[in-house]
């Protein structure tokens, strides 16, 4: 179940945090997402020379803690998605899926001609989309 | 990883026993130790006390028990300290080949010891000390008997003398042995392993465990590990199966099994350097057992379990050599590749306070139940660690007897309670997120590094160390701020607050209650969990915090003091002051933009200036007073709120500070708070707003740096919100432009500054630049006037080199003096006077209004060049007073330089008289040869000077100044004018000189031509003050001649005029100036315009110092200028030829007799020179 989901602007400031639990541990995802900040950093800073996927803006599982795994995605306008999941078992291409629909979501909102880049997306139908991308995931693989 | 033992965390070390001869055992043991691999050395002194290594009795009467554990605890130690690989019976040579007595005692010890080791496989060795040299010495029989005594391999009996290498020997006899004892043992393990004749899974592990170390013991790493790996899945399976103990105690046997095999595993994993395999492997065991939670009442001892298994992996990881640069996660499997931060220490470090805070937490809550029941813990002290590992067991007392009785798991939990109580968790979870805080920093994961120091901090406020915990919360804030996390801000900022709070600290509880008041928190995030003291962030809880901090700002008297913030309080005794700059977090809870309306105001005129103040607090605030500061503290005013004015703000009041009142000053919530005001700026230069000062009560006061609004930069955490933004000022260009300067002028000059000139300046010349000084309006006190010298084509001052600045030689043009009407009171040593070549200073005396004062500048030119004159005065328009502004004029001029007049020369042969002049004949024609002139004949010398000016000039005299008289003799062919001479523009003047030299030189010094001259001031020629001083020489040096003594000379003689039809006389006058004879040749051609009578062509030979004459008879046939017949000498004796110039043979003929004017006659004789 995806618990987090988050678009960092590129001075790593957020633009758009929502959590997905029944729980209250919205600051803790908060820190969850902060933190994989750095492993961003590093895979960009530090791409592997040998490592295919140079120009990739999927950026893989960033890092697992105790109970979450956080994947990251790196649009080229250097805005970060980063997903937060307590799915132990996930597979790649749901990750890749999701990412691609929850970019082309920033893109739709912030393509909106009200919303100054760099600003915070309010806008409520990002929202309701996002949220019904959240619920989709890992559905088609189940079927 | 300390609390294990060490015979845990170290590989295994054989050990050998060494009985008997204890001199000995020093040596022998230092050597096993340094031996490689080491072996430890058990010492027994003598024989008696074999005992220790005999094995306990078993009773075997009684039926097999049923296993009560997995693991012995003791099991590893014995092996380290009691049970020997191989006992190594040392007997002195003496006693072996002595009497009888000692030779049975030899063979009895050695029995005894066989009788201890009987029935194991201990390996012994004899040795047989004998002293050095005499190895020999001993008996071949006895050596034999007692290797039948021992029952030994001849190998096993060493006479051992002691020196380096026989214990080089000694020791690798041991090692061998120690080494095939370890592999027997270990195999007769495994033979029981492969059996599989266990009757329970615990006896499985058990001898897994065992062959395990034993194959460590033979440094078979791989077998080991794979039989430890065994052992661990065998106690994975155990979970379910085991029913021996009770449920809670018999997870805890097994965690604490599985994590000693762990450690194992990952021990040597590391070790033989497969990083990533220990990463996979660790996961798998945290994957494994971090569900098994176990009974609820001691789920604390989970949590510790779980934290224990990421320190101890933490410490391997970090002791293991194997660095994760050196690694690279290179397991294709997608899914199951380690991440980064699986390499650093720091990421286990952390999940381990992770796990002990969980701990920490759990245990407090099961604490509280266990008091809320009200069972008291009487027996917990007689509760200790059983034999096996991971057991725990009462000890009753019996007497003297101590009896171990298995626990209940109500007494057990109870035990573990208790035991959790004596430790305090807190700090040992501090020392762990500090080695992670540290780590990430060093890793550049400034995140990671805050999230564990915001741990770490939290951790610190839960012990009540708030000192501690606002250092590490500050730092974690400050990188929250940069990076716009406003929720975890929002967090810290509380905490900090609380910190504060509680350590007292007004002021930094107030700067972080406002801070926090205008965080942008706007949703409205229901009951966050964890949110720490300041509550969930929302709009409602920053309400709380503006009126809390308003309270306590505005003092008690308007607010009744709550319990905690009593000891917070703004008074008298304590007044705040708070200062916002530019990059403070503070901007957004008041922001100053201020913006003058114009940018440059005049001198003493006013300007205009608005002032907006933007705040973020959540609720309106009303500010009692303001201060606009100024860097000229004269413009300072105060702004006072008509509502508060009853206040006592106002009386701290500097006096004579002007006050304006506002009705209101309310800073509505992200609404621009605008005021305009006059401001008058009583000094030129620039006058700058720098602060706005906000006062509330009489003791809190907020001192905002002023910004300007064109270089304002956004509200650092409000940039990114989706809110309305405004400009601060109405005029939109104002609001993009404004400055918070302003240029003031300087006052006005009332003084007139006047330079003159006349036309160009020419060179040579004093050139006088008069400057007029004219009052008109001012007075002028302690004038100064400067002038400076600059060159019109830039390049500073005029001198050709800075080095030489100073040499006037060298200076194109240079001031030479100033003078005035007042001179001689300028010369006074208290009125400033300096003047170098390019600048001067003089000071100017007091004028009142209405007059005037003039002085001239004197200025050279040694060069053609074109200047710059710049002439500054400054003044002060009032008496010197401090606070009077100097005024300034200043002014230029370009000054052309020029040359006056440029001189030229010829030297022409008398007319018709022609020396034979050797060089000439000689050299081709060169224009730079120099002249010749023949010697002791009068040469004629044409100086020419031009008017190169538009002004017209007066030439006083010309002359030559010879250098040596006695050389040279020059003498003016004209008068000196008596009147100087008008030289207009473009005009040339000639004058002539005969020159007769009178020395044979081959370079004749000539002498310099001085022409005088001034300049010619028409009209005012008698009112021209300086006129008849002025006389400037310029000097034209002339070249050097070459004299030389002509052989020949040819003269023509011939009337001045002829008349048509009348004969006359020409004659060619031919003189020998040598002592020898000399033949010329020569030939007249004849004219159509001449008849004429005489020898055409001959040769003639003339006598020394002799001359000789040709004679003609010629009549003129045509009238008007005409060629005389041409004649052409040859001198054979120089080969040269000589022919008269055609002005030399031209005369003009009149047709009839003439009538000249005999008066005009004296000057016709100058003109044909001077018409040339």
């Amino acid at each position: 179940m995806i618990v987090c989901v988050a678009v960092v602007g590129h001075q790593n400031n957020p633009l758009y945090i929502q959590s997905f639990t029944e729980a209250d541990d919205a600051l803790k995802l908060h820190h969850i997402v902060h933190c994989s900040l750095d492993v961003v950093d590093e895979r960009v800073n530090n791409p592997k020379k040998s490592s295919p996927t140079l120009n990739e803006t999927f950026l893989g599982l960033l890092y697992p803690t105790e109970n979450y795994k956080v994947y990251g995605y790196l649009t080229n306008t250097k805005v970060k998605l980063i997903l937060v999941t307590t799915d132990l078992d996930v597979r790649d291409a749901d990750v890749r899926n999701f990412f691609r629909k929850f970019h082309a979501a920033y893109v739709d909102a912030v393509s909106n001609p009200f919303h100054v880049p760099g600003k915070k997306i309010t806008s409520r139908t990002f929202a309701e989309r996002v949220s019904t991308i959240v619920k989709s995931f890992g559905l088609s693989s189940a079927s | 990883m300390e609390e294990y033992p060490e015979e845990l965390r170290t590989p295994p070390v054989a050990l050998v026993s060494l009985v008997g001869c204890p001199d000995l055992h020093a040596t022998v043991t230092t050597h096993l130790h340094s031996q490689q691999p080491p072996l430890n050395a058990l010492a027994l002194p003598d024989f008696s006390k074999i005992s220790i290594i005999s094995r306990p009795p078993k009773d075997a009467s009684l039926p097999p028990q049923p296993v009560a554990g997995i693991l012995k605890k003791d099991w590893l130690l014995k092996h380290r300290t009691r049970v020997p690989a191989v006992v190594a019976a040392l007997f002195s040579s003496d006693h072996v080949s002595g009497d009888p007595a000692q030779w049975l005692q030899v063979c009895t010890d050695l029995e005894n010891l066989k009788g201890v080791l009987r029935g194991r496989n201990v390996k012994l060795v004899v040795v047989v000390v004998a002293p050095s040299n005499s190895k020999d010495y001993l008996s071949e029989d006895r050596m034999i008997a007692l290797r039948k005594r021992a029952e030994l391999d001849s190998k096993y009996v060493i006479i051992f003398v002691p020196s380096e290498t026989e214990l080089q020997q000694l020791g690798n006899t041991f090692s061998e042995l120690a080494n095939s004892f370890y592999k027997d043992e270990g195999r007769r393990i495994k033979a029981r392993l492969e059996k599989k004749n266990f009757h329970s899974a615990e006896l499985n592990i058990r001898c897994c465990f065992k062959a395990a170390v034993y194959a460590e013991f033979c440094r078979d790493w791989t077998e080991a590990l794979r039989l430890y790996e065994d052992a661990y899945h065998a106690v994975r399976e155990m979970v379910a199966a085991s029913t021996r103990l009770p449920p809670m105690q018999r997870l805890i046997e097994i965690k604490c099994v599985a994590e000693q095999l762990h450690f194992k595993i990952s021990t040597l994993l590391l070790h033989g350097g497969k990083l990533a395999g220990a990463i996979v492997w660790f996961r798998q065991h945290y994957a494994s057992y971090r569900q098994l939670v176990g009974a609820p009442e001691v789920i604390f001892l989970h949590w510790e379990w779980l934290s224990r298994q990421f320190l101890l992996f933490a410490e391997l990881l970090e002791t293991s050599s194997v660095t994760s640069q050196h690694v690279s996660p290179s397991v294709p499997d997608a899914t199951d590749r380690a991440t980064e931060w699986e390499f650093h220490s720091a990421y286990y470090f952390q999940l381990a306070a992770h796990y002990l805070k969980e701990k920490n937490s759990s245990l407090e809550l099961a604490q509280s139940l266990s008091e809320t029941s009200g069972e008291v813990d009487g027996n917990a002290e007689s509760v200790t660690a059983a034999a096996y590992i991971g057991q725990f067991a009462k000890l009753l007392e019996f007497g003297d007897t101590f009896v171990m009785q298995s626990l209940s798991d109500e007494e057990y939990a109870r035990y573990a309670l208790a035991e959790g109580k004596r430790f305090r968790d807190s700090h040992e979870i501090i020392a762990l997120l500090k080695r992670c805080f540290e780590a990430y920093n060093k890793d550049k994961a400034s995140r990671m590094a805050a999230f564990c120091g915001f741990q770490m901090a939290r951790e610190y406020f839960t012990v009540d160390e708030y000192s501690h915990a606002k250092e590490v919360f500050e730092n974690v804030a400050s990188l929250y701020r940069q990076e716009g996390w406003v929720t975890l801000l929002w967090n810290v900022l509380g905490y900090l607050r609380d910190c504060s709070r509680k350590s007292a600290l007004v002021k930094d509880f107030i700067e972080y209650s406002l801070e926090m008041a205008a965080l942008p928190v706007s949703t409205n995030v229901a009951g966050q969990r964890d949110c720490g003291p300041a509550g969930p962030a929302s709009i409602a809880q920053r309400e709380i915090i503006h009126n809390e901090v308003f309270s306590v700002i505005r003092g008690a008297s308007e607010s009744e003091p709550t319990e905690e913030n009593s000891s917070l309080n703004v008074t008298a005794d304590n007044p705040l002051y708070l200062e916002i700059d530019l990059v403070s977090p503070l901007r957004a809870v008041l922001l100053a933009s201020v913006a003058f309306h114009e940018q440059v105001v005049k001198h003493g005129a006013e300007t205009v200036i608005s002032l907006s103040l933007l705040s973020q607090l959540p609720l309106n605030v009303e500010i009692d007073q303001l201060e606009i500061q100024f860097n000229q503290s004269e413009c300072n005013f105060v702004i006072v709120n008509a509502q508060r004015s009853h206040l006592a703000a106002i009386s701290c009041l500097q006096p004579g500070r002007r006050v304006e009142t506002a009705t209101t000053l309310e800073l509505r919530t992200n609404k621009w708070l605008r005021l305009t005001y006059n401001v008058k700026p009583e000094q030129s230069g620039k006058l700058e707003c720098i602060y706005v000062t906000a006062r509330w009560g009489q003791h809190f006061t907020i001192c905002c740096r002023a910004e300007s609004p064109a270089s304002m930069s956004d509200l650092p955490l409000w940039k990114f919100e989706d809110i309305v933004q405004t400009i601060p000022m109405k005029d939109p260009g104002l609001a993009f432009s404004g400055q918070k300067a302003v240029q003031v002028e300087e006052p006005d000059p009332q003084v007139d500054l006047k330079l003159d000139s006349f036309g160009p300046a020419l060179v040579g010349e004093s050139f006088i630049v008069p400057v007029i000084i004219t009052s008109k309006g001012h007075s002028v006190h302690s004038g100064e006037l400067k002038i400076n010298l600059v060159d019109t084509r830039g390049g500073g001052l005029l001198s050709p080199r800075e080095a030489e600045s100073f040499s006037s030689d060298n200076l194109h043009v240079e001031l030479v003096g100033v003078s005035g009407q007042e001179s001689e009171d300028l010369s006074n040593s208290e009125n400033i006077r300096k003047i170098q070549p390019s600048f001067g200073l003089i000071s100017v005396p007091f004028l009142n209004e209405g007059e005037s004062w003039s002085c001239k500048l004197e200025i050279r030119w040694n060069r053609p060049k074109p200047i710059m004159l710049y002439v500054s005065l400054g003044y002060f328009p009032q008496s010197t007073e401090l606070s009077s502004q100097r005024a300034h004029v200043h002014k230029s001029l370009q000054i052309e330089g020029k040359t006056a007049v440029v001189m030229s020369h010829r030297f022409m042969l008398p007319f018709r008289r022609e020396p034979l002049l050797l060089s000439k004949t000689k050299s081709v024609s060169d224009s730079d040869q120099i002249p010749s002139l023949p010697l002791n004949e009068t040469s004629m010398l044409v100086v020419s000077a031009k008017n190169c000016t538009e002004v017209p000039l007066r030439l006083l005299s010309m002359s030559v100044e010879a250098v040596d008289a006695s050389t040279c003799d020059v003498k003016s062919k004209s008068k000196d004018p008596e009147e100087p001479v008008l030289l207009v523009a473009g005009e040339e003047f000639k004058q002539v000189f005969a020159v007769t030299p009178e020395v044979n030189l081959p370079n004749l010094n000539m002498g310099i031509v001085c022409l005088r001259w001034r300049r010619d001031h028409g009209d005012g020629e008698r009112l021209a003050t300086c006129s008849t001083a002025s006389a400037v020489v310029t000097k034209h040096s002339l070249p050097d001649v070459n004299v030389e003594q002509p052989p020949l000379i040819v003269s023509l003689d011939c009337p001045p005029h002829a008349i048509l039809g009348n004969p006359f006389t020409y004659s060619i006058k031919i003189t020998n100036r040598t002592q020898f004879l000399q033949e010329v040749k020569y030939s007249l051609a004849d004219s159509q315009s001449f008849v004429l009578s005489g020898p055409h062509n001959d040769s003639t030979f003339i006598l020394p110092k002799s001359e000789h004459i040709l004679g003609y008879k010629l009549v003129p046939l045509a009238s008007g200028f005409q060629q005389l017949p041409k004649i052409t000498l040859t001198s054979v004796r120089y080969s040269a030829g000589f022919q008269p110039s055609v002005a030399a043979s031209t005369m003009f003929v009149f047709p009839s007799e003439p009538h000249f004017g005999l008066k005009d006659s004296g000057e016709m004789r100058v003109e044909p020179v001077a018409a040339e």
